[in-house]
């Protein structure tokens, strides 16, 4: 019995939805004191936990509350009610070359954006030769990145992110980078992390990636959780509801 | 965790942000960092024009150190000025800059406003340096009030920074806020003696002493006051002036730091 890596206690987001949402001052003093709001629950009483070591994946279609659940667990929303405890480090992966500044090289950059993913000097140094191979640009590494082709952009952004090694890691969507030989070199590197005992929370629309990948899966649909469970039976249900509900 | 301990802990990351606002701002420029240096240069040619030799503004002479040269006295009040006036604007637009990193990554949203104090800092180090050479140059002998000049840099950082935090967050509400600033920093700029000596107002206001109290209130007078006293006379700055400071600079971070981490939750879903 493993120690469950996150728990997701209770969870619920909610949005204001402004019927007039002019941010600026003029707005604020004619609204008067009533403001005109709906409160949209993007997520709502959401409870589940993960083990540590397991690959836990979000299936839903879009605006089902996915990525507001997978950005609470990132930290960058807090939830309105309800808890959610990690034990670890948490880096999120929600996108490619996060900060990346145009100007500067590629060797200045990995440094940058593994700062900002939380990463020491130290360990990025010690990280640096293998960041570099994997995203296949050292023949670029010191030219400004604004010269990169977009690939190259979200390879080498994807090569730092992957290189984090954290305890949990909130991925949205970010395998599918770059063409297909990397793509399969990204999968593989991927499960490599996932075997090595790194806890993963993942939002893909893949059914073949999920099934693949995942441990258990939860399907989410407006806001709630509909099934959660056995990656396999859960896909099914979802991909069998996807075609008899249009 | 507190708020101030996560901080500390990510300190690398304000490192970080620091060398890419500094190593990106004068890329591909052919002469670089020395822009930093021409900017201050040009405004002082046009204000020493316009105020020392046009409306003749005659600052009196420096006591004790005997300098009698209106650029000089001009730059040790107007470097303070531009300092703050960098700080905030800079400061205030960091967040609505940065708003695509603050809606991917989670980081302690502190170190976007910390980190273009720093490297504005960084900057304004290397053309006072270059001030506190000419003073020497021109016989003036600013060297040993150099340690104490720190500690006033400090308490301007911690000034301007308060008021940074303080609008950044405004500014994510209402994006007016970085406009409305625009326009009060230039008033507050005149109302403030670095273009003309205050011994002008005194003589202004004549019968009316109140007028000289309120204007007085104004902080950036005793930073600009105390500056000049460590920099252009070569004294200690007056207890007056070195209170006003130091409860400025106290003041407006606290309140800054305050309502920032409070704040900073909330900051992805606003921006």
């Amino acid at each position: 019995m493993t120690e469950p890596a996150v728990i997701v206690d209770h969870v619920s987001k909610k949005f204001r939805l402004y019927h007039e949402r002019n941010q600026s001052l003029k707005s604020a003093l004619m609204r008067r004191r009533t403001t005109v709001h709906e409160d949209f629950w993007a997520v709502r009483d959401v409870s589940f936990e993960v083990p540590a070591g397991k690959t836990f994946g979000l299936l839903g279609r879009n605006g089902s509350g996915k990525s507001t659940l997978l950005k609470m667990l990132a930290r960058i929303y807090t939830p309105d009610e309800g808890s959610i405890t990690a034990r670890g480090r948490v880096a999120s992966l929600l996108e490619v070359g996060s900060g990346f500044h145009p100007e500067l090289s590629g060797r200045e950059n990995i440094f940058l954006n593994g700062a900002i993913l939380g990463l020491s000097r130290k360990e990025v140094k010690a990280r640096y030769d293998e960041i570099v191979e994997f995203s296949g640009v050292e023949q670029f590494i010191d030219q400004p990145i604004k010269n990169y082709s977009s690939g190259m952009y979200v390879r080498l952004g994807f090569s730092v992110a992957i290189n984090v090694r954290p305890d949990i890691l909130v991925v949205d969507e970010v395998l599918a980078v770059g063409d297909g030989a990397f793509r399969a070199k990204s999968e593989q590197k991927f499960r490599e992390l996932t075997e090595s005992g790194c806890t993963v929370i993942v939002v893909s629309h893949s059914l073949t990636q999920m099934r693949d990948l995942c441990h258990t899966v939860a399907w989410m649909e407006h806001g709630r959780v509909r099934e959660i469970g056995d990656a396999q039976t859960v896909t099914d249900a979802y991909e069998k509801s996807l075609k008899t509900e249009g | 965790m507190t708020y101030f301990r996560q901080l500390v802990m990510s300190r690398e990351l304000l490192f970080n942000l620091v060398s890419r606002e500094v190593k990106g701002q004068y890329r591909r420029t052919v002469l670089g960092q020395l822009w930093s240096l021409i900017n201050p240069l040009a405004t002082m040619l046009v204000y020493s024009v316009v105020f020392g030799l046009i409306f003749r503004a005659g600052p009196p002479p420096g006591d004790p150190s005997g300098l009698d040269i209106y650029a000089l006295w001009l730059m040790s009040g107007l470097l303070v000025w531009t300092f703050f006036a960098r700080v905030v604007n800079q400061g205030l637009d960091s967040l609505v800059a940065n708003a695509n990193l603050i809606q991917k990554v989670y980081f302690p949203r502190m170190h976007l406003v910390l980190a273009t104090m720093l490297s504005t800092a960084m900057t304004w180090c290397f053309e006072l340096g270059v001030l506190i050479v000419a003073l020497h140059l021109f016989g003036g002998f600013p060297l040993p009030w150099l340690p104490l000049l720190l500690v006033y840099m400090v308490l301007l950082a911690l000034f301007a920074t308060g008021v940074s935090m303080l609008l950044a967050i405004f500014n994510v509400h209402f994006r007016d806020t970085k406009h409305f600033v625009t326009i009060l920093l230039q008033l507050w700029m005149y109302l403030t003696p670095i273009l003309y000596p205050i011994q002008l107002v005194e003589n202004a206001v004549g019968n009316k002493p109140w007028l000289l109290t309120i204007y007085r209130l104004n902080p950036m007078e005793h930073f600009v006051q105390a500056f000049r006293d460590l920099l252009y006379n070569n004294r200690l700055p007056t207890l007056g002036d070195s209170l006003w400071c130091l409860g400025a600079a106290l003041v407006a971070f606290l309140i800054g730091y305050a309502v920032f981490s409070r704040s900073e939750k909330r900051l992805a879903e606003l921006l």
